[in-house]
């Protein structure tokens, strides 16, 4: 009887020892944003949205796409959170101890993003003077039905893709996962003493989707892909205010340099007044111009479907211009 | 052999103490209801949600689990040349438009949208919110958030309670018509006496034909605008609200337009600042 009675009581004080959301799956990222900057990649010179110190943008603006096409910069490591940069999937799941507990989620990786492991088990942060690694140390907590996870030791990388914004080894980052059905929305909050001037907030949508990311992305070769640069020792880049991109911003969409170059007060609206007599818009849109789902030519692309896309129809599957309407669309080599 | 079978006067005790034990644990729990989750329990935004049985309703302020009134501004730090300045017409990257929508963006004319009164077609809901704009939230009443904005001076109520009486009358409006619900946390961190998780749905329709980006890419009135609100608070104190959101139109989208946005808390209002519609900056 004592024994029951314990039992109840136990029962009735208890916390309830409930599941935590489900994060395994397969998770495609939804591009209705930056779509330029993580399908075709970024313009040079394109740091808008970006909060940069002086430093950052200086060093930034040392770079050229020459110089990840390197040998041994092919295959560097880009950041633990660049997922957010790129038009890749992701694959999540969870690693248990012998009572099913969840001890870590993991972030399946590819062939430039190491494998995220996000420990539960409540293990303290490695002493400042730990390796850093591709990877970095993250842990997590449940606040609610958001994954909350804290990332340091890091390498340096450069955050976004191919156009030389930097990030420093120091970087850390607060993440919040939370699930809504099949949407996902990781919300980055980065911080580097050295790169930025403040906390570079981003938020982005991924949607549930079984045939996301099936894997096998996880080797990366290298290749001499500027045959005039091998053995040569020449580490590609530009001198300091010698970047003939640096107001390809300006020349292309009309934007004040002050816009262009990652200030922190360009993201926010009160900015717009300086902007307003100093912006006028281009007098017709000359680039990347199509719906992103005609340009990839994928199913739901909408018959018919006619755009300016600028010309670039070298560099993708399909485009179709005016001139190309009502006739059948490109074939995707 | 002493019998296991206890007594009638300790079956009664036991069954008392079960029962006692299954109601604290019910509503200890963050979850779920005797295995409803919460949500629903909550009646998924037909109405406030119930208090303890018996009791009055819980207004949506009474039960909501994080605050959202206060200043906040949005941070352009995503698509910045398509929010923060008028991109050049017919740059519709990124919005899976339909031939139409295409068509109708293409026709953009923004003098024609001024000498039609229509100034404020960037306006509406699925555009405000993707706008260079500070949002002031407050709670109208017990069961409406207000939420204001400076860009546009325009003005959006999320109806917790009432919104199929706001919507009887038909009338599309920029802002339209929204139902908002707290959805409550399903998952961990939360035991007795912790704190409260959920985020707000809030669906919004009847919505006057607008602008999804200042160039003219059209939604209709036939849009359907849905936002999941969560409040996100940094061990430095930094407050970040983020509204991830869909937007369905049959008509000038070929899918749903999903997109988050990200809102930081300002201590009070001094960066304030109402402009009016302005169909071309």
């Amino acid at each position: 009887m004592r024994a029951l009675v314990v039992v109840f009581a136990v029962l009735a004080f208890s916390v309830p020892a409930y599941a935590q959301i489900e994060l395994t799956g397969s998770y495609s990222p939804i591009l209705y944003e930056d779509y330029i900057e993580r399908g075709p990649g970024s313009d040079l010179g394109d740091f808008t949205g970006m909060p940069l110190t002086d430093e950052g943008r200086a060093k930034g603006l040392l770079y050229t796409s020459n110089l990840p096409s390197t040998i041994e910069r092919q295959c560097l490591a880009q950041a633990p959170w660049v997922l957010q940069y790129r038009p890749l999937g992701m694959r999540i799941w969870s690693e248990v101890d012998k009572d099913d507990k969840v001890i870590a989620w993991k972030i399946e990786g590819d062939y430039l993003r190491d494998t995220l492991t996000i420990w539960m088990d409540g293990r303290p942060e490695p002493s400042p003077n730990a390796l850093s690694t591709a990877a970095g140390f993250s842990t997590g907590k449940w606040e609610g039905d958001t994954l909350t996870i804290h990332t340091t030791h890091v390498k340096t990388t450069w955050i976004r893709r191919g156009n030389g914004i930097p990030a420093s080894d120091q970087t850390t980052y607060w993440v919040h996962i939370t699930r809504h059905d099949d949407l996902l929305t990781v919300v980055t909050i980065q911080e580097d003493p050295f790169y930025l001037s403040e906390p570079h907030v981003v938020s982005r949508v991924f949607k549930f989707d079984p045939r996301a990311n099936q894997g096998g992305r996880s080797i990366c070769n290298t290749a001499n892909e500027i045959p005039r640069l091998e053995d040569s020792g020449i580490v590609p880049h530009y001198l300091p205010g010698q970047n003939p991109e640096a107001d390809f911003m300006t020349r292309t969409y009309n934007l004040p340099k002050e816009a262009a170059l990652g200030y922190a007060e360009s993201l926010y609206p009160e900015f717009r007044h300086k902007l307003k007599g100093l912006y006028t818009p281009p007098a017709a849109c000359g680039r990347y111009c199509c719906g992103w789902i005609e340009r990839q030519g994928l199913p739901g692309a909408a018959p018919g479907l006619a755009c300016n896309d600028g010309g670039l129809g070298d560099l993708h599957p399909v485009v179709r211009s005016k001139s190309e309407e009502g006739k059948p669309a490109p074939v995707k080599k | 052999m002493k019998s296991q079978i206890p007594n009638p006067k300790s079956q009664i005790l036991i069954a008392a103490a079960f029962i006692v034990a299954l109601g604290l644990n019910v509503f200890a729990h963050p979850s779920t209801m005797l295995g409803v989750p919460r949500a629903e329990a909550e009646g998924q935004g037909r109405g406030a949600p119930p208090g303890r049985p018996g009791g009055p309703p819980t207004s949506a302020r009474a039960a909501a689990p994080f605050d959202p009134t206060g200043y906040w501004v949005a941070i352009i730090s995503e698509d910045w040349r398509w929010r923060m300045v008028t991109p050049a017409k017919g740059d519709v990257v990124s919005i899976p438009l339909s031939p139409e929508g295409l068509r109708v963006a293409e026709a953009w004319d923004p003098a024609k949208d001024e000498g039609a009164g229509e100034q404020c077609k960037a306006y509406g809901a699925p555009g405000l919110m993707r706008g260079p704009t500070r949002l002031h939230i407050t709670w109208q009443d017990d069961n409406t958030l207000k939420i204001e904005s400076d860009y546009g001076t325009q003005t959006r109520l999320l109806r917790f309670v009432g919104a199929a009486e706001a919507g009887r009358a038909g009338a599309r409006t920029w802002q339209g018509v929204t139902t908002a619900q707290w959805t409550m946390a399903t998952g961990g961190g939360r035991g007795r006496g912790g704190a409260r998780h959920g985020s707000i749905k809030s669906v919004t329709t009847q919505l006057r034909p607008g602008y999804l980006r200042k160039n003219g890419v059209p939604y209709s009135d036939r849009a359907v605008f849905t936002e999941y609100w969560d409040l996100h608070v940094e061990t430095n104190g930094d407050q970040y609200l983020v509204d991830t959101n869909l937007v369905e139109d049959p008509v000038y989208l070929q899918t749903p337009w999903i997109t988050s946005l990200h809102f930081k808390k300002e201590p009070d209002g001094n960066k304030w600042d109402p402009t009016s519609c302005d169909a071309r900056f």
